[in-house]
């Protein structure tokens, strides 16, 4: 059982790296990974150690300088990569988990209910994101939990549609009649039949949504409204650093390199995946 | 077409009567006594008792919901709790602002992404198609504030082309505002012309591969005769449909243009009240902002209404 899953797992990642996309993604996304598993050791500094002076160009000491509380900038944005490769993947997890029970029923049952489920995730969706979550965190005051939560509360109406659409697209086919016939109970179709086949997409979708959860924790970070500090956070550096930005540009610089690597590195993935399910 | 619009409309208002509701609990919610903050840490109890009574803060929820959604339906959205001013005067200047900028923004960045989009999908494999392709799906992974970095770092500090702030001068004549307005919009159209090719691209690749595509071209008619009258018309309405999607999206990026360009818009505007506990500000704002929204995705389907017969000619379901 473990040996054939080890197989299942290495075919599909040799399968993925033959696309030249998937296989760029894929080098980009664990670049990040291994630096925010790796902060304490490559980083030359602790994230909020103070050095003797501010707003230092960059230096043998300071590879990008350090920025106007003295802190140097490349351990923070090592240090920082923790942030964004922990909370991003969490609130969309989060977020499927709280979509996927809706999605799947609303698709599955149709009727009244999907008509009611529709409607709600159609109102909430004209409400700008960016308002729910800056009223969420206002409301309960910023913090990692507040902000996590806020970004997988924001992707429960897409999320919800996209599972359902898929849900409607396979719950005709003759593996799901057969499984009804057999008096299978509802859950047991819907979690055992459905939705293996339609994990796929969501896996893919779940991937672009990790690069707009990251987007989303910067702009909230570049607004001043996500983590707090002196947590390092790529868009609160970009926020702090903003002021010295024609003095300092390599402190913004930087976070905002970042970030955008880390997100052209999952869409890299994602179309990679895309290119392979349309290839099969 | 009426039943339609009747539909479209109905909709509209019961999801701005849906989110009110949400923005009121949320705003109830909040362990902030607007009284308080109005008058600040230092003033005595009995003033602020006394300005809870006058701003009717202690009768019920239901209520207050009732008088504050009423107001609204007239015009009158309350008083600033911050500038002491009517909250209506305050966003309409603002939203106007905003207006302006996401207008401009749309102007630039739909022509530059449809066409971006047809070239790559009419080109489909060829080195313009891996060239616009590439590209794009750069432009869509750069979110508005780190393009914003970037291009300021570029524009401003290397270049000394374009200021890196937009704060509008009424003073200043209409070239010196127009450079000024040049960065945040190529900031707020980047990641939206990525995304607009994109779409564009698949949608024009599958038309070219269409049976009426290739019996036009069978039939002898000239290459630019089939793209500019067969085929564009078809491929249009999926991008069309993603822009009325992605309003929400340009929202947040209008707002952090703001932001970072020291542009004073309605996006500012908010954050500033939500930074403030401004909370009349915040909601009565909130609402605006909302009802832009889903005003121009109402609009949009309209559009679409017209471009597409498929939907005009359907049976009512």
């Amino acid at each position: 059982m473990m040996l054939t899953r080890r197989n299942r797992l290495s075919k599909a990642l040799s399968e993925l790296t033959a696309s030249r996309n998937a296989a760029v993604g894929i080098a980009i996304v664990l670049f990040w990974v291994v630096v925010a598993a790796a902060a304490p050791v490559i980083a030359p500094y602790g994230p909020t150690e103070m050095h003797d002076a501010r707003l230092q160009p960059p230096s043998l000491q300071h590879w990008l300088g350090t920025d106007h509380l003295a802190r140097d900038v490349m351990s923070r944005l090592f240090w920082g990569t923790r942030v964004v490769v922990a909370l991003a993947p969490i609130s969309v997890f989060l977020g499927i988990l709280m979509a996927a029970p809706l999605g799947l029923l609303s698709g599955y049952v149709g009727g009244r209910l999907d008509m009611l489920v529709m409607r709600g995730v159609d109102i909430l969706m004209s409400f700008p994101t960016l308002l729910i979550y800056i009223l969420i965190i206002v409301t309960f005051g910023p913090s990692i939990a507040v902000v996590v939560i806020s970004i997988s509360l924001g992707s429960i109406p897409p999320i919800t549609r996209i599972i359902r659409s898929l849900v409607m697209d396979v719950r005709t086919q003759d593996y799901v009649s057969a499984a009804r016939l057999r008096g299978e109970r509802r859950s047991y179709i819907l979690l055992r039949e459905i939705l293996p086949n339609v994990s796929g997409p969501i896996i893919v979708d779940a991937t672009i949504r990790i690069g707009y959860a990251i987007m989303a924790i910067g702009a909230l970070g570049f607004l001043g409204l996500g983590i707090p500090p002196p947590t390092p956070d790529w868009g609160g550096m970009i926020n702090e650093g903003r002021q010295w930005i024609f003095a300092m540009p390599w402190t913004v610089l930087a976070p905002a390199a970042a970030l955008s690597s880390m997100v052209v590195g999952l869409n890299l993935l994602a179309d990679g995946m895309r290119e392979n399910a349309q290839a099969r | 077409m009426l039943a339609f619009l009747l539909n479209r409309l109905g909709t509209m208002l019961l999801t701005m009567l849906v989110i009110s509701m949400l923005v009121f609990v949320i705003a109830e919610v909040v362990p902030v006594d607007p009284a308080r903050s109005a008058l600040g840490p230092y003033a005595p109890q009995e003033a602020v008792d006394d300005l809870r009574d006058r701003m009717g803060l202690d009768r019920p929820a239901p209520v207050r919901y009732f008088d504050w959604i009423t107001g609204i339906v007239q015009g009158d959205f309350g008083e600033s709790i911050h500038y002491r001013r009517p909250v209506g005067d305050l966003v309409a200047v603002r939203v106007q602002r905003s207006l302006a900028l996401a207008g401009l923004g749309f102007a630039f960045m739909i022509p530059i992404g449809l066409a971006l989009g047809c070239i790559a999908g009419i080109a489909e494999g060829r080195v313009q198609d891996r060239v616009i392709s590439f590209t794009s799906s750069i432009f869509v992974s750069v979110p508005p504030f780190a393009s914003g970095i970037f291009l300021i770092v570029i524009f401003s500090l290397w270049l000394g082309w374009f200021p890196g702030v937009s704060m509008p001068d009424p003073e200043a004549g209409l070239l010196d505002s127009a450079t000024k307005l040049i960065l945040p919009i190529l900031v707020l159209s980047l990641d939206e012309i990525g995304y607009l090719a994109r779409m564009t691209r698949v949608s024009m690749a599958e038309v070219m591969h269409s049976d009426y595509i290739r019996t036009a071209v069978l039939k002898g008619i000239p290459q630019r005769q089939v793209i500019w009258r067969h085929a564009l018309r078809n491929a249009l309405i999926a991008p069309f449909t993603a822009i009325m999607l992605h309003v929400n999206w340009l929202i947040g990026g209008v707002v952090v243009v703001e932001v970072l360009f020291n542009y004073p818009g309605l996006g500012r505007l908010l954050l500033d009240a939500a930074m403030r506990n401004d909370f009349t500000l915040l909601m009565g704002g909130t609402l605006v902002l909302t009802f832009v929204a889903v005003a121009s995705q109402v609009l949009a389907d309209v559009g679409l209404y017209f471009m597409n017969p498929r939907i005009r000619f359907e049976r009512p379901a």
